[in-house]
């Protein structure tokens, strides 16, 4: 196997690796998140949008960087999106082996220019404050499939293995494979992103790679920097033009004269060199050539696809639900719309999301979904939280600490707890408690913050909900909970969420009267708070007030 | 100093009442009480309340499997007494393995993220030393299985932990708290902790009634009651008020334990009977177990 190949292998295994343990307890000595870290188009794009610095993704122009040594490496070694692509090629194969023949003059085809003009437009769209990153970016889109698409499936399939085996494995006494539970995450939007991404594979039966020869705007921003790259490919004289390095290199990066490379197309993969059988290939530090061919792009098409760029910004920008500037009309903010905790404000939050999907993954109650266009069009596969399916966990503060730009701050859990995400508001028609007199209180009891408060109200003989707003933080474990069938009886809606761009969401929380923590410190002090312990009301109450759950004793009942 | 003098008037009106000849007769022999109170720290005191009930190998013998039900239900630290102290369970795991036991597992089904109820409760780091140990947060229901409940009334059946099912001895080890629907939750309410789906208990089924119901195929061989710390209100998830017994109750009826537990404990401020938590008053109704502290043979410990 060629260097490479192993590189390439041992990489995608840490980028599978990275995402796996992107789950709670996070690993304190590697950020989860490296690989969107290094995407150049992330680091450029985001930061135009954002018009702002982000040190978490200045990876991206060291790598950009480093290109004008090494070319574009990253294509070939470090990006997982080629790997994922390179297996599926090989599937492929087989097809376009027929093909050869014709390989030579496609070898430099006119479509190649088209990464080029995505590019433009995506930077276009950025200057207009619009990030259509997401469409784009190889790093964001791969990780988003295995999020969306690979980890639910090879959580169902070893779920299902363990299932199967486990009687086997009781007979061994295999503690850990009895034992092991495997909790499959579900997502929205799975099936729309398993197409698009299955779409990119089969664009593999046209020619290998073609995503990265045609397509990538990363590469394209990568082959703009590595057009003639100091380490490069070279060619001594003992070739004998007998082809074999055109015909497989899987970028098409060689044109009619095996002495010449179009630099900005090679990913160093070192194919040539493998199949060379004169050895006559090699990549090292090479003196100035004229033979090099670079991609033509007509600055007319430059330019129309910057317009198209703006275009989709305005697109955006006039969708209703948008959450640019000015143009927002009216209060359309979706009802069901509630961010993560620690999200930025909507607009900055938009910004930097680069809809990686990392939040999604490292969600421990799967919660965190992706949405279509509650946001506007340039929402779409941005996170939500989800309070029907999970709740979001009071002492958790995992997806801020694996958004790799920031969109999501970053927060201790302290003042995590005071990063309120939404209100829970009851609908008494719909409540059991309110509507039918019946003794529920699951609200009541699952609220972490106790939000809830049970009271006695005319006509009813059971206690109902109410909810005590300074308390709630919107974490949503009533609606999780709550046994109406259907939609909840109390549901959390975005009202009263706190969104800081910077400072504290304690100070802040404080400041707005809200109660998210218990007061004074634990052992042996009393951390209860008057306020939830209501004394009788002799206007509503007909018997004297107990606590909840005891009754009155014998003679009391006398 | 109010629930010192509390516990001492108690005592010694628990103390007058063992005189009694009559009394004397009917009690159990002299060296298994029916309840043992243990005060000290949370691990003497554990130790001296199953030696004083008798001893571990009263219970588990060699080869057995014992499954320990802590409540570790919450993602909070010890201090919050929403979970079972660590302390208390390494104990007791460490009683079981003295005890020569085959496999002991430290079992509950979770309310919140298993991780992070397993490591911020403390307990999964507390009987780390016991390495045959497993400590477990089970949700996966093809590690329960269908039971019935031929003396419910309300629960009529339920998916119950396999392992529970295949125990030869379950101990219960609830931290005794407040509830907001059950009034306690103690050893009884810990036995939710067994079951697959308990939801239908607060919104199909009654819940006190079905408690019992539970019970009645859910018993503990050995109920250890830790009241190191008692979650005095806004239980069963806090944050309430805690209060410092530093007692540890331990009893084979889970009736007299909770029944103990509560006449002991001061709840929202207030002292209460144990005939005022319903499932308790039911749970002795039924004949499952009693609640007449008064007339139980207690014996006391203090390290």
């Amino acid at each position: 196997m060629r260097f490479q190949r192993i590189v390439q292998l041992c990489l995608f295994l840490l980028f599978v690796g990275l995402l796996w343990k992107a789950a709670y307890p996070l690993p304190t000595w590697i950020p989860v998140d490296l690989f969107l870290r290094l995407d150049p188009l992330i680091s450029a794009g985001t930061m135009i949008v954002a018009r702002a610095w982000i040190p978490s993704v200045v990876w991206g122009f060291v790598i950009l960087s480093l290109a004008v040594f090494l070319g574009r490496f990253f294509c070939g070694h470090i990006c997982p999106m080629g790997i994922t692509l390179d297996v599926g090629d090989r599937f492929l194969s087989e097809n376009r082996e027929r093909r050869g023949t014709r390989r030579k003059e496609d070898s430099l085809d006119r479509f190649r220019s088209a990464k080029y003009l995505f590019l433009a437009a995506l930077i276009t769209s950025a200057l207009a404050g619009v990030s259509l990153l997401f469409l784009g970016s190889p790093l964001s889109l791969v990780t988003r499939f295995f999020v969306l698409v690979a980890v639910p499936l090879v959580s169902l399939a070893s779920d299902f293995l363990i299932g199967v085996s486990a009687p086997v494995a009781a007979q061994l006494g295999w503690n850990r494979l009895v034992y092991a539970q495997v909790s499959v995450p579900q997502f929205t939007a799975a099936l729309f992103t398993a197409a698009l991404f299955l779409s990119i594979l089969l664009l593999g039966v046209i020619r290998p790679r073609f995503w990265c020869r045609t397509l990538c705007p990363a590469g394209a921003l990568l082959a703009m920097t590595s057009w003639r790259p100091l380490i490069r490919r070279s060619v001594d004289h003992t070739c004998t033009r007998c082809g074999i390095c055109i015909r497989r290199c899987p970028m098409g990066a060689i044109p009619e004269d095996p002495h010449s490379t179009a630099h900005s197309e090679c990913i160093v993969c070192l194919k040539c060199t493998e199949v060379c059988p004169e050895n006559a290939v090699s990549f090292r530090w090479s003196p100035p050539d004229r033979r090099e061919h670079a991609v033509n792009v007509s600055r007319r098409h430059i330019l129309a696809a910057g317009g198209v760029g703006l275009l989709t910004a305005g697109l955006a920008l006039t969708h209703p639900r948008t959450v640019h500037g000015r143009n927002v009309h009216g209060n359309l903010r979706h009802p069901d719309l509630i961010r993560p905790p620690g999200a930025l404000p909507e607009k900055g939050f938009l910004d930097r999301c680069i809809r990686c999907g990392a939040c999604l993954k490292v969600c421990p109650t799967n919660t965190l979904q992706p949405i279509w266009f509650e946001a506007g069009l340039d929402g779409v596969w941005s996170p939500r939280v989800r309070p029907r399916m999970a709740a979001c966990e009071q002492d958790c503060n995992l997806c801020g600490r694996v958004c790799p730009t920031g969109a999501i701050r970053s927060l201790i859990v302290e003042e995590k707890r005071y990063a309120k995400i939404g209100t829970a508001f009851i609908e008494r028609f719909r409540c059991v408690a309110w509507e039918e007199d019946r003794k529920c209180l699951i609200c009541d009891e699952i609220c972490p913050y106790n939000a809830i408060v049970m009271r006695p109200v005319p006509g009813n003989r059971s206690l109902a909900p109410f909810v005590n707003e300074p308390r709630c933080n919107g974490c949503g474990y009533c609606e999780l909970k709550c046994p109406v069938l259907g939609q909840a009886a109390i549901r959390v809606s975005p009202h009263g969420e706190l969104r800081l761009a910077t400072g504290s969401y304690r100070r802040e929380a404080r400041r707005l009267g809200l109660i998210f923590e218990a007061e004074g410190g634990l052992e042996e002090e009393f951390l209860f708070l008057e306020d939830a312990y209501r004394e009788p009301d002799p206007e509503t109450d007909l018997r004297e007030e107990l606590p909840p759950g005891f009754i009155l004793n014998e003679e009391e009942m006398k | 100093m109010k629930r010192r003098e509390f516990l001492k008037s108690s005592a010694y009106a628990l103390a007058g009442l063992a005189l009694r000849p009559a009394w004397l007769q009917a009690a159990a022999p002299a060296e298994t009480p029916e309840l043992v109170v243990a005060q000290g720290s949370a691990q003497s005191a554990t130790r001296a309340a199953v030696e004083a009930l008798g001893g571990i190998r009263r219970f588990v013998s060699k080869g057995q499997k014992v499954v320990i039900k802590p409540n570790m239900s919450f993602a909070n630290p010890p201090s919050w007494a929403t979970t079972t102290d660590p302390e208390v369970v390494r104990e007791l795991v460490s009683m079981c393995t003295e005890a020569e036991a085959r496999q002991v597992l430290v079992l509950d089904h979770p309310l919140r993220d298993t991780e992070m109820c397993l490591e911020r409760s403390g307990i999964a780091k507390a009987c780390q030393i016991f390495e045959e140990t497993l400590v477990m947060g089970l949700k996966d229901k093809r590690l329960f299985t269908q039971v019935e409940v031929p003396e419910g009334r309300e629960l009529k059946t339920t998916f119950m932990m396999k392992d529970v099912l295949d125990a030869d001895v379950l101990i219960s080890v609830p931290v005794a708290k407040s509830h907001g629907a059950a009034g306690v939750s103690l050893s009884m309410k810990n036995m939710m902790g067994v079951i697959y789906d308990r939801a239908v208990f607060h919104w199909k089924l009654d819940l006190h009634t079905a408690i019992v119901d539970l019970c009645t195929v859910a018993r503990p061989h050995l109920t250890v009651v830790d009241a190191i710390r008692l979650l005095s209100t806004a239980g069963p998830g806090g944050p309430g008020k805690v209060l410092r017994f530093d007692t540890i109750i331990a009893s084979t009826d889970m009736v007299a334990a909770d029944a103990y537990a509560v006449s002991m404990g001061e709840w929202y401020g207030r002292k209460f009977q144990p005939e005022q938590v319903r499932h308790i008053r039911e749970a002795h109704e039924r004949g499952l177990g009693r609640m007449d502290v008064e007339q139980f043979s207690i014996k006391r410990v203090s390290m």
